[in-house]
């Protein structure tokens, strides 16, 4: 996977070896940058710092003053471009979301035509996604505050596209029909697994998660 | 259920009044804070929110906790190890590990059904509340699984699991009671018990096993829905 990183008004196509970090400022003054790509690029370094400062603080302390800071933008930039910090945060939610759920489908479909390839393929981009990028990957498999309602709905969509990914990637066509609502239990199980093994802060031991997490996935569906 | 094990059910939601007859403030604020997390959300939990819940002044809060998040840190510690007891003790009161997980899951859902507040504070406000309670979570989490774990003495070493199969099954369990939480329903989580069986016992024995699982978890809880509401085996 390539992210697009805009540097000095310059974009580049990096590979994705280690978690980006919120990208550099822009220099301040005239620049020669068009208005709508310095607006893209704030926007852009506002989600990264999100998933950053959620790493760093939690829920309980997050902040908008903190999104700002390591974004390296002006408070009024910030409510230019979000309502609030949740607006902010779903935005960051969203983007890395749908980017995980191609990741996977792209993993699936590279991985050969077997039904147990398939499935691997998927799990292995997914949690070397989530290694390379250690803030997104608690982002993406903490429960949010529920009283956010719309971080919530996200997050139950996250679950709900998951788990007819996972399901189509491991129902057996020939095979008894799996338990309707089984591939929510599970993908709740592997996000609790991918929170805990991200918290330990090594996102190696995520990666070394692939043959475990595949192995319990395929014997339950 | 075992008389002993509704006792201990009872036990952990012994602390259903505002604080006790000798005013102890600090089991008081403990319960207090985690009913308030639960109705409000930890962010937006204040120290005069909880203490409308159990009672007593500013200064006595401070006396026994530096802050909110220290009280809710206390707290979870106190609740969570009461719950885990209780769970081990359900678990412990049935022959075989499929009865016991399923003993266990029965205990978590009456525990959810009577004190929904609490429950979604141990079990959702715990993410939002940072360290020390999520040190204390994953703890409690590593312990659950090791004894969820059991179910290795009915298994052939040669079809052993994978090593992360107790996690992964007791985060299935949490999440489902955090989704139930989350929604607003606890009472929807009766639902999910067959589901949660298959789970379970899937992970450890295949899926042949987790039919049959399914199956009496089915039973049990048409039973459990027949038997009238606070009514003790």
């Amino acid at each position: 996977m390539t992210e697009l990183r805009l540097i000095a008004g310059t974009a580049v196509a990096e590979p994705l070896e280690a978690e980006p970090m919120p990208a550099l400022r822009l220099p301040p003054g005239r620049h020669g940058i068009p208005a709508d790509l310095v607006r893209a690029h704030q926007r852009q370094r506002l989600l990264e710092a999100a998933a950053a400062a959620l790493a760093e603080q939690g829920y309980g302390r997050l902040t908008a003053a903190r999104v700002t800071e390591l974004a390296g933008v002006s408070s009024r930039t910030f409510y230019q471009h979000f309502e609030d910090l949740w607006a902010c945060l779903l935005a960051a939610y969203e983007t890395e979301a749908a980017l995980l759920c191609a990741e996977i489908e792209s993993g699936c479909g590279t991985a050969g035509d077997e039904r147990d390839s398939r499935a691997q393929g998927g799990i292995a981009v997914a949690l070397d996604f989530l290694a390379c990028r250690p803030s997104v990957a608690r982002l993406l498999s903490a429960e949010p505050p529920p009283q956010i309602a719309a971080l919530a709905g996200a997050r139950r969509d996250l679950v709900e596209r998951l788990g007819t990914m996972l399901r189509a990637a491991l129902t057996d066509p020939e095979g008894a029909t799996p338990l309707p609502g089984l591939e929510r239990r599970l993908v709740g199980a592997a996000l609790a697994l991918v929170s805990s093994r991200a918290a330990s802060g090594d996102p190696q031991r995520l990666r070394d998660l692939e043959p475990e997490l595949s192995e319990l996935l395929l014997v339950s569906l | 259920m075992a008389s002993e094990a509704s006792a201990a059910l009872n036990q952990a939601v012994s602390l259903r009044e505002k604080g006790d007859p000798e005013g102890d403030v600090r089991e008081g604020a403990m319960e207090g804070v985690l009913i308030a997390c639960g109705e409000l959300g930890f962010r937006e939990t204040s120290v005069r929110a909880i203490l409308e819940h159990s009672g007593g002044h500013r200064a006595q809060f401070y006396q026994h906790f530096e802050s909110k998040e220290d009280c809710f840190a206390q707290a979870y510690a106190a609740w969570i190890e009461r719950l885990c007891v209780s769970l081990l003790e359900a678990a412990a009161t049935a022959p075989r590990w499929e009865a016991g997980v399923r003993e266990a899951i029965v205990r978590l859902f009456r525990f959810v059904n009577a004190r929904p507040a609490i429950a979604r504070a141990l079990f959702v406000e715990v993410q939002i509340a940072g360290e020390p309670a999520l040190a204390r979570h994953d703890a409690v989490i590593e312990r659950l699984a090791a004894a969820i774990d059991s179910a290795r003495s009915e298994i052939d070493p040669a079809d052993a699991p994978p090593e992360a199969t107790g996690v992964f099954v007791v985060g299935g369990i949490e999440s489902c009671a955090a989704e139930a939480l989350s929604a607003g329903d606890p009472d929807r989580i009766w639902d999910a018990l067959p589901e949660l069986m298959h789970f379970a016992a899937g992970s450890y024995f295949g899926k042949e096993e987790a039919e049959g699982a399914f199956e009496r978890a089915s039973i049990l809880l048409e039973r459990e829905r027949a038997r009238p509401t606070g009514a003790e085996e």
